[in-house]
């Protein structure tokens, strides 16, 4: 019998959509779990996706990549690749494990979501292919991350780090929580397959493949590009939904969710992304710096595709783009100096090449965050090691859980009191996001809020990293030992770079 | 005597700092708490006495936190007054 085309019976299998008589619409999909924004279920229904695929050719296609990526992995088991990588590109890796690889997992929670609640039986189908998806994201990243911990035990916190209050990991689960873990279908399809995955997962999962590759590590760079294949395909249900909302007169709503992932989304991967890539890779192997990728894959191709569908840029634009010149310089130099509430070891990225290299991308680097250095660097030649760490918490923000980074370049905390609490907020877009429902996130407290409030004890910073979950050993510490700061004599008087 | 942390800045340093300090201390002392926490750390001393501006006023040096009306929370920044 001769066998159909696919376009033959795909429609007809995809869509069981039917009208209800014996419950009530509200009953099969409660507007918490679904948020239909008022569009008419038979509307709904012409949701269509851009990307089709059956359940066999699925299956045969992700059992082609696993054996791809699997094959890969037996190939360097038995060399000695991984210690023969970068002190700071381990870093990149462990840091990305911890961070990335529970959160996949949890991602099933929004695409099962969408799944079961998303109003059109095609969105539904795809869903379910994103469901599986994300399993196989989490159990790909803890398998292989699970090969490399006789090698550096700190492979553990791909694991151990979600369940654990260490800060960082509350500021992912924090932004995660909001859009995908505890969210609605159509938000959820907006904010982490159209916002997250169609713009920002490009950044960690493309770029720093690329980045791996040139390192040398194969393995890494064969996962996670495996794994942006599928991201790829998923992040798709994101559009026919956004079409829908503006088709429908909600393209103001559909903004609004976008401006607050995209800002979250800016937060985490700035985080993330932007030390790998700017810090941690080794320079002779950055094949972009992190500017250059956000300017390609963000600014141009994302935006672009936001202008096709009608959409504006978010309001806080110009704040975004001033962001890019500084933002993860910040956040690197925190990192490095509250390097034991990390799990990984911070590359400083501090040598004379290094900081020209930073000077030549990011133009003015010196003169903003050169002196910092240079004191560090100082410390650490005169044995004062001690003064390279810190005694104190950073005042970390009530949206994006990060430390505030803003005194010299930005302005202060912007104060909000709600309910007789005070929160405070690195910026003018988080403040904006408590604002549009301070109900949602007002009962969160920071690692800062917790230490104020006695649920940290003791009260100092050995009793915050032990309520971190961090033992001595599992503190980061400088990935080069401080080869760095004895690299050149360096006065006072002398620039870095 | 109570404790009241504070979100304190010092100027030119690039974050916000947690700065616990006493109710009874002077603005002069807790320039010197912030200061303790960056000056030698990640910025060069100054020969300049130190300030603490809390929103639009810099605060006389001998005030102290409860009278100056510094609560849990509030934001400083201490600066040299060069």
């Amino acid at each position: 019998m001769p066998k159909l085309e696919r376009s033959q019976w795909y429609d007809l299998c995809r869509d069981m959509n039917w009208r209800f008589k014996y419950v009530t619409e509200g009953e099969v999909f409660p507007e918490a779990l679904s948020q239909s924004h008022g569009i008419p279920a038979a509307a709904w229904w012409t949701w269509d996706e851009p990307y089709k695929i059956s359940y066999r050719e699925y299956v045969h296609n992700q059992a082609e990549k696993d054996a791809s990526v699997y094959s890969v992995r037996s190939a360097i088991a038995r060399s000695r690749t991984f210690e023969n990588l970068d002190p700071g590109w381990k870093a990149a890796i462990i840091a990305h494990y911890g961070a990335i690889a529970m959160p996949e997992y949890l991602a099933t929670i929004g695409e099962a979501r969408m799944g079961r609640f998303g109003r059109a039986a095609a969105w539904r189908n795809m869903a379910l292919y994103g469901t599986l998806d994300e399993a196989r994201h989490g159990q790909i990243q803890f398998s292989f991350s699970h090969d490399l911990l006789k090698k550096e035990p700190r492979f553990d916190w791909a694991h151990k780090a979600f369940h654990t209050n260490e800060w960082g990991v509350i500021a992912i689960r924090h932004f995660f929580d909001d859009i995908f873990t505890s969210n609605d279908a159509v938000s959820t399809a907006i904010q982490l397959t159209f916002t997250v995955e169609t713009g920002f997962t490009n950044l960690q999962f493309l770029g720093m493949a690329a980045d791996a590759m040139e390192t040398g590590d194969v393995v890494f760079g064969a996962l996670i590009s495996s794994i942006q294949t599928d991201e790829a395909r998923h992040a798709q249900q994101g559009e026919p939904t956004l079409r829908l909302l503006i088709q429908h007169g909600k393209k103001a709503e559909a903004q609004r969710l976008i401006d607050v992932a995209f800002w979250g989304s800016w937060r985490i991967f700035a985080l993330l992304s932007g030390l790998a890539m700017d810090y941690y890779t080794p320079l002779a192997h950055r094949s972009m710096s992190f500017k250059e990728f956000m300017l390609e894959w963000i600014v141009k191709q994302f935006i672009d595709q936001w202008r096709d569908l009608g959409l504006e840029r978010p309001w806080y634009w110009d704040l975004f783009m001033q962001e890019l010149d500084w933002l993860h310089h910040a956040l690197h130099l925190g990192i490095w100096f509250w390097r034991p509430t990390v799990w990984w070891n911070p590359d400083a990225g501090m040598s004379a090449a290094e900081r020209e290299w930073l000077e030549a991308k990011y133009p003015g680097w010196h003169d903003r965050f050169g002196t910092y250095w240079q004191t560090i660097a100082e410390n650490v030649r005169q044995g004062k090691i001690g003064l390279t760490y810190p005694e104190t918490l950073p005042v970390v923000c009530n949206i994006c859980q990060i430390p505030e980074c803003s005194p010299t370049i930005g302005a202060p905390p912007r104060l909000v009191t709600h309910n007789g609490r005070v929160f405070t907020f690195c910026s003018d877009p988080c403040k904006w996001i408590f604002e549009q429902d301070p109900a949602r996130y007002a009962g969160h407290l920071s690692i800062v809020d917790r230490f104020v409030a006695g649920h940290i004890q003791p009260p100092n910073l050995p009793g915050a990293l032990a309520y971190m979950g961090l033992s001595p050993v599992e503190q980061g510490t400088d990935a080069m030992n401080y080869a760095w700061a004895f690299e050149q004599p360096q006065s006072a008087a002398t620039p870095v770079s | 005597m109570a404790i009241v942390p504070l979100q304190a800045a010092f100027r030119g340093d690039f974050v916000v700092l947690l700065v616990p300090v006493n109710d009874e201390d002077t603005m002069e002392i807790v320039a010197q708490k912030v200061a303790y926490h960056v000056i030698h750390r990640r910025l060069p001393p100054q020969d300049a006495p130190m300030r603490v501006r809390y929103t639009d006023r810099v605060l006389p040096t001998d005030q102290t936190v409860a009278q100056a009306g510094l609560s849990p929370m509030s934001f400083v920044e201490v600066f040299y007054d060069a």
